[in-house]
């Protein structure tokens, strides 16, 4: 009968309407993440051993590491800089990193002003993270 | 004078235009509402992702396909990879095969409940698209537990995974698919079942069996028009000759039908889903390759079926790590030349409607 | 209850005693000044509110809260988009008609004022008492297609031209099934007059007598007042906008306010002719019955609007000239036999 779609369609909403919302409250409730979620990079500077792995698994070029001959000949990570607007977040260098100095984080709210600020200090990053107590 | 002369309108709709999916343009003359002549404009989303590839590693490439047919990424990695792969000839760990199927098939669905969202609101159907991107939700959650990203998923490597999927993957999928009738029954009370929709989709926009196979158009929109083709079974890549599935066909060439037929194949989809959970064995998830990926020199073409049509990759390569040349066969870019054909004589809502069918993505259309 | 039901009127007759003769010019100009002020008002809350609840239903509907940052569950929504509105960028386009183009918004707003003003809100609470009401009515809000065309000729977008054609097209098809299906009251009342038809409702609501006018009615009221599944007009997956397209800040808001007006004054009429208007049970005062009743109706049209697709602007014309209008004239004829019925055997039966 012409005009059965029409009512089932009403029904279907007002069942909706009078149902539970399933609206996440962003910023009063945090999404809980998972553990493998790439939004954004964390670096250990004590685990890095300058290899550049990262660098070269970088598909944009994103990753630039200089490091300086330490004692006993070892290199010593001196900076360690990722420019994010190139980023693509692919996850390719946290895989490549054989230390696992390099690992993705849930940190998501990466919305930034200055073009400037996608620069990311990896080291200075870190020094932050873990004076706010949060695992980097 | 009076209104002695009479004019036809051409209008620019796009690349800014509420309906045109990404940055469609098309140039229509109308008579009135009717419709006379298309002239599609594509290259607004053109980024060089070919060229690119060509200063890129194999490996390095992956994310970029992502971002070809952002709607369903985890076919594009495994048309790519399975290229590569096939160029190499690495035989893959069962699990990863199956894997892959389950991702395929899960980003199938995704991709068909846009499809229904953005065919429902280019009809003004509100309420019918948020729910199908409320179940889309369970989908990109699976891909982000596993992968790490719920849109440019990036999960295939060359040789299988980086890792397998987490413990809770599994029942998290099982529960999604318990609920996939119960959802589609939502679908179609609201949006097909819609008198209003029929009448705007039945016998609108027919592409007969001869012209679309005459424009090489594939996918959904092939099979709507009554040719059962599916590179699935036609050519059977990765392990899908060892699923119990049917290639849904419907023969009403119409808009409604290319609508339906996705429906159908989100059943299918969750059928397959149901036979690779049950069979999936243990095991590891990446087959012996090396860290730098150097295929022999040669050249290889490889496609699967995305949800919106054939994709293909050919990759030539001279031996180095770096790809000679990628080309890739995107299926939309070929469907969307059915439109200038087929919506000529009908009307503006009419165009909206047969353009959604198609369910372009503008990031395959121009690559 | 009968001081609060009789309120406004005391209040009407305390300010009219100000005066040495309370049935004196001024006095009258007085009352008319406070009620126009008063139909103002209800336009403008009917707005804030039903934008607002708009929203709300719209995120009802989907499983979402709507609105929910500003005031207490996002109340004050409204309160802020308008402010908001008002600070934007008054946009001429070039080559615009500039003088139709500043008229349009500003008729679309001052027809739902004309239009709820013969409207009865309670017992003896119409601002004007007019014996041709309904005719008045109708001649009024068939004017808003003006105010479309206007728009969307002055503009000199394409997008507005096409939605302009389009609303001439759609509001003068659905005139007629709208103007049939309330002959059908006129015929059993015998008058013109919506404080008298409602009077006359209150052993019964029309609605009972006249089920199909209702429908019909409700269906081309929608239309008439272009909201979805038949808002053609401004349709944004074709036209954009329509009409509104060029249209920014405050004179878009103007469109927006008498969209909103003309909703109320549809559901209105709808709430006279055929729901009882202010007649109701005893336990609250008239005019309170009759907003709940408009209140319902629009509720039932926002419910509809988040509900279905946009039809075809082909089958919308074939639903106004093949559907609604012969049933509205076969719903004249049916009253016509149930009246001579009627007249035939109410004076055998002593009625």
């Amino acid at each position: 009968m012409f005009g059965k779609g029409l009512f089932t369609g009403l029904g279907i909403t007002l069942k909706r309407m009078l149902g539970p919302n399933i609206t996440e409250f962003y910023p009063e409730e945090m999404p809980n993440l998972p553990p493998r979620t790439r939004s954004s990079m964390g670096l250990d500077p004590e685990k890095c051993i300058s290899c550049n792995m990262c660098a070269n698994a970088c598909p944009n070029k994103v990753i630039t590491i200089t490091s300086e001959k330490g004692e006993s000949n070892k290199k010593v990570l001196k900076s360690y800089r990722m420019d994010v607007g190139r980023c693509l977040f692919c996850g390719l260098c946290t895989e490549a990193c054989p230390t696992g100095a390099l690992h993705v984080t849930q940190q998501f709210e990466n919305a930034i002003y200055e073009a400037d600020e996608l620069k990311w200090d990896m080291i200075e990053r870190a020094g932050k993270s873990r004076g706010r107590g949060e695992q980097a | 004078m009076g209104l002695e002369r009479t004019e036809e309108l051409s209008l620019n709709m796009g690349p800014q235009h509420p309906s045109m999916h990404g940055v469609f343009r098309m140039v229509v003359t109308f008579d009135g509402e009717v419709i006379t002549k298309i002239e599609p404009k594509v290259g607004y989303l053109h980024r060089g992702l070919e060229k690119l590839a060509e200063s890129r590693t194999y490996t390095q490439f992956i994310p970029y396909t992502d971002r070809l047919d952002y709607l369903s990424a985890p076919h594009n990695n495994m048309a790519y990879v399975q290229t590569v792969e096939k160029l190499m000839g690495v035989q893959l760990p069962e699990r990863a095969e199956y894997l892959r199927v389950i991702f395929a098939e899960l980003a199938r669905i995704a991709s068909h409940l846009v499809f229904i969202a953005s065919t429902a609101l280019d009809m003004a159907g509100w309420t019918a698209w948020t729910y199908c991107f409320r179940d889309r939700e369970r989908i990109l959650d699976l891909f982000e537990m596993s992968a790490g990203s719920r849109l440019t998923v990036n999960a295939m490597r060359i040789g299988g995974f980086n890792r397998d999927v987490p413990p809770e993957f599994w029942p998290a999928l099982k529960s999604f698919l318990d609920d996939l009738p119960e959802m589609m029954e939502e679908y179609f009370g609201i949006f097909y079942g819609n008198e209003i929709v029929m009448a705007r989709l039945k016998s609108v926009g027919i592409l007969p069996k001869e012209l679309a196979e005459n424009l090489s158009i594939t996918g959904p929109v092939l099979r709507a028009s009554g040719v059962q083709y599916d590179v699935r079974k036609a050519e059977p890549y990765g392990i899908y000759d060892r699923f119990d599935f049917e290639v849904p066909v419907r023969y009403g060439c119409d808009s409604y039908d290319r609508t339906l037929l996705r429906l159908d194949e989100i059943r299918e989809s969750g059928k397959i889903l149901r036979q690779a959970m049950r069979d999936i064995p243990e095991g590891p998830v990446t087959a012996k390759v090396s860290k730098i990926i150097k295929p022999p020199a040669g050249e290889v073409y490889h496609r699967v079926e995305n949800p919106k049509g054939e994709l293909g990759f050919y990759i030539v390569s001279d031996g180095s790590p770096k790809p000679a040349r990628v080309r890739i066969r995107s299926g939309t870019f070929i469907n969307i030349q059915m439109l200038p054909i087929v919506a000529l004589g009908w009307k503006i809502q009419d165009l909206i409607a047969i353009f959604a069918t198609l369910d372009a993505v503008l990031g395959e259309v121009d690559k | 209850m009968n001081a609060l039901n009789q309120l406004p009127l005391n209040i009407a007759a305390a300010i009219r005693s100000l005066f040495g003769d309370p049935h004196s010019i001024w006095a009258d100009l007085t009352m008319d000044i406070i009620s126009i002020i008063l139909v103002i008002v209800l336009i403008v809350l009917a707005a804030l509110i039903l934008i607002l609840l708009e929203r709300k239903v719209a995120g009802w509907t989907s499983q979402r809260p709507g609105p929910n940052r500003l005031g207490p569950h996002g109340w004050f929504q409204t309160i802020a988009d308008a402010l908001k509105l008002m600070g934007k960028e008054d946009v001429t386009p070039a080559g615009a008609d500039r003088l139709m183009f500043k008229i349009a918004p500003m008729i679309m707003f001052a027809l739902p004022m004309m239009t709820l003003a013969v409207i009865p809100y309670g017992h003896g609470m119409a601002p004007i008492r007019l014996n041709l009401g309904i005719v008045y009515y109708l001649a009024i809000s068939a004017v808003s297609t003006l105010a479309l065309l206007m728009a969307g000729w002055s503009s000199n977008n394409k997008y507005s031209l096409l939605g302009g054609m389009r609303a001439v097209a759609q509001m003068i098809s659905y005139e007629i099934p709208l103007v049939f299906s309330l002959l059908g009251v006129v015929m059993i009342t015998q008058t013109f007059n919506l404080s008298q038809i409602v009077a006359d409702q209150h052993t019964i609501p029309f609605i009972v007598l006249q089920p199909l006018a209702f429908v019909v009615y409700l269906i081309a009221g929608v239309a008439e007042v272009n909201r979805a599944p038949f808002d053609l007009v401004e349709a944004d997956q074709e036209v954009v906008a329509g009409p509104f397209t060029e249209y920014t800040g405050l004179r878009w808001g103007l469109f927006f306010l008498g969209e909103y007006g003309n909703m109320t004054a549809v559901a209105a009429l709808t709430t006279t002719m055929f729901l009882g208007g202010w007649q109701g049970p005893a336990i609250l005062p008239g005019y309170v019955w009759f907003f709940l009743k408009v209140g319902i109706i629009i509720f039932f049209q926002m419910w509809v609007r988040w509900t279905f697709p946009r039809i075809r602007i082909d089958h919308l014309m074939g639903l106004a000239w093949k559907v609604l209008l012969p049933l509205s004239i076969l719903n004249i004829f049916l009253t016509g036999v149930g009246i001579y019925i009627y007249q035939l055997i109410v004076p055998r039966i002593g009625g």
